[in-house]
């Protein structure tokens, strides 16, 4: 079975790759072929990705995500789904270009990676672990499309280009990352405060990841509040979606690999 | 054109209450003052080690005085928690009196009632809850539980689960909740599946082992097994009691065996002879020293072979009066955020966009 997850990883990177390619092309060029085969390869790739994510699940008998490969290759496929949303809603083009390059940087991070799948630990057995994670990696997805809607933003602002959205349709991309990113996640900790009282008798932790995923959700729950500030509309919000993705990051990998924790990722 | 007056104080104070801006500072207050005390916690491993292990409140209680500094941001984290909770309060009773206008919002608002609950359960759980872990129980084992005079809980069987390696992957606890000596519940715990009874949370936490007896080998090559609170018939009508059993032991001055410790170093038994006539011997058999000479002259050549063990369980018992409440905050919220989901994509199909303050 690594044999086949190794081909259909390898296939689904070289339709991201491509596609990044052919993203960075359509900048130069504004024909809509180049942009429309990009779209293309990304959903090949993307169902690629799911179909290998089914296959390791059906095997597994659970769904894989409790090491440092599987964290990146869920994360990777949130990501790919995230953008495949925006795309197909509305048209992001250039403006998910972030994404799919932070999805190329996780997965191929991933791909030296053994990606067997470790047996599971009994008190990772449960539909809340996967509820848990599944929502999880989404809130994340959002959270990073966010950041590069922030940072697009920014890009716009000071030095505007017909390649990206205009300004307006930034901030409301930006705004609807977030709030969607903030759902998810609320999910994620709900189900997990849920299975962690069942697994461990309470239901908050003071551990550090766990803490951290409250920092996260704390920030973004001030966020989804910012947004009514006029103060706050646009480059404010911009430079917080670009803070809240670092928080994001330091949670998903800084703690995972640099400290001690109960989520340890290898 | 005349200057309008100003609003009177309680106005003003209940606009105060429900400021978005209030809500947006208390929580980017909490989310800094959290980063920087999630750095407190990791370098400081030895203070807030068992915070987990405690209630937020017994733990503050224990170690505040003795660590004001380390420990003083939790308070204050607190305190900026339950000033949000009561924004979040505030604004919640401010959309019910205009919920005729603001129904739309009922996604947001019961997010926000969510929120509220959750953070009163878990201060609540805090100050009156208990948290009891490394609790040992061995089979028809009974123990009271702290903070409920008058309940106790019993081990009936206990099962390690082996995977197929061989290596226990669960624990299986079938126990019974006593109030005096009434069952109140019984049921079989194991690793996600805990005994939830009004605010008690009962868990399994590991297992282990531990010496509770002796075999031996007696005369014509028969094998018997001694263990606190066996009773063999012996030679000539003589009845052989244990009446309790060290797995570690030592003699005092005063030539008394004490109980040493849990490891198996130097056992000892504590032996009850009875004749047909009545007459009662009790001593000690110190399992290295040799079989008691009061033994020996019955003929009775007790020569150990081998340790006797009985698994136990390890539960972890918890309770919490919050965890109620918290648990329909967070029914609350999963409702709240389904709905604001649904609204929001209703909003945007009718190109509604957000107020502004």
């Amino acid at each position: 079975m690594p044999d086949l997850t190794r081909i259909l990883l390898g296939s689904v990177f070289g339709c991201y790759l491509l596609a990044v390619l052919l993203y960075l092309l359509a900048l130069g060029r504004t024909g809509p072929a180049t942009g429309r085969a990009a779209l293309v390869l990304v959903s090949g790739g993307f169902l690629l990705q799911s179909a290998c994510l089914a296959q390791r699940w059906w095997s597994a008998g659970y769904l894989p995500v409790t090491n440092l490969f599987a964290t990146q290759f869920f994360f990777s496929w949130a990501l790919a789904a995230t953008f495949l949303y925006f795309e197909l809603r509305y048209r992001i083009k250039a403006a998910g270009l972030f994404v799919i390059l932070l999805n190329l940087l996780l997965l191929g991070s991933a791909l030296p990676r053994d990606p067997k799948i470790p047996p599971l630990i009994p008190s990772l057995d449960t539909p809340l672990f996967t509820l848990h994670i599944g929502f999880s990696f989404f809130g994340y997805a959002f959270f990073a499309m966010a950041f590069s809607l922030g940072v697009l933003f920014l890009i716009q602002q000071r030095r505007p280009t017909p390649l990206l959205p205009p300004l307006a349709e930034l901030r409301r991309l930006n705004e609807e990352a977030i709030f969607l990113g903030f759902c998810l996640f609320s999910f994620c900790m709900l189900w997990g405060s849920l299975w962690a009282y069942l697994a461990w008798g309470f239901y908050f932790s003071w551990n550090i990841k766990a803490f951290w995923s409250f920092i996260v959700w704390l920030f973004y729950a001030g966020m989804c509040h910012a947004k009514f500030v006029r103060r706050w509309q646009g480059t404010g919000y911009a430079w917080l979606s670009i803070a809240g993705f670092g928080v994001v990051l330091f949670t998903y990998l800084g703690i995972g690999l640099l400290m001690a924790s109960n989520h340890p990722l290898d | 054109m005349n200057a309008l007056p100003p609003p009177p104080l309680r106005t003003r104070l209940w606009a105060l209450c429900t400021s978005l801006k209030a809500a947006i500072v208390l929580a980017s207050l909490a989310t800094l003052l959290a980063m920087g005390g999630s750095l407190v916690i990791h370098f400081n491993p030895q203070l807030f080690g068992d915070l987990d292990q405690r209630t937020l409140g017994s733990w503050l209680a224990a170690n505040l005085p003795g660590h004001p500094f380390r420990a003083g941001w939790l308070v204050l984290l607190t305190v900026l928690m339950v000033l949000l909770a009561g924004n979040t309060l505030c604004c919640f009773f401010d959309w019910l009196f205009r919920l005729r206008a603001r129904w739309r919002k009922l996604g947001e608002y019961l997010l926000h009632l969510g929120f509220l609950l959750i953070v009163t359960g878990y201060l609540w759980g805090s100050v009156a809850g208990d948290r009891s872990s490394g609790n040992q129980l061995r089979e028809g084992e009974t123990v009271p539980l702290s903070g409920k005079p008058g309940w106790y809980l019993r081990l009936d069987r206990f099962e390690a689960v082996p995977g197929p390696g061989g290596r226990p992957v669960d624990m299986r606890s079938s126990v019974t909740l006593l109030h005096g000596d009434q069952p109140e519940k019984s049921a079989t715990i194991r690793i996600n599946h805990p005994l939830l009874w009004e605010d008690l949370v009962i868990l399994p936490e590991s297992f282990g082992r531990s010496p509770s007896g002796f075999r031996f080998l007696a005369a014509g090559g028969r094998s018997i097994d001694l263990g606190p609170g066996t009773v063999a018939r012996i030679a000539r009508g003589v009845e052989l009691q244990v009446l309790d059993f060290y797995p570690d032991s030592v003699v005092d001055g005063a030539g008394r065996t004490l109980r040493r410790g849990e490891t198996l170093v130097d056992p000892a038994l504590r032996l009850a002879l009875v004749k047909a006539d009545g007459t009662r011997w009790t001593g000690w058999y110190r399992l290295r020293t040799g079989v008691p000479a009061e033994l020996a002259g019955l003929g009775l050549d007790l020569q150990p072979r081998e340790p006797l063990f009985q698994t136990f369980t390890v539960l972890t018992i918890n309770r919490d009066p919050g965890a109620r409440l918290a648990l329909s905050g967070a029914a609350a919220m999963l409702l709240g955020t389904t709905l604001a989901l649904v609204s929001f994509y209703r909003k945007r199909r009718l190109g509604d966009r957000p107020s502004i303050t």
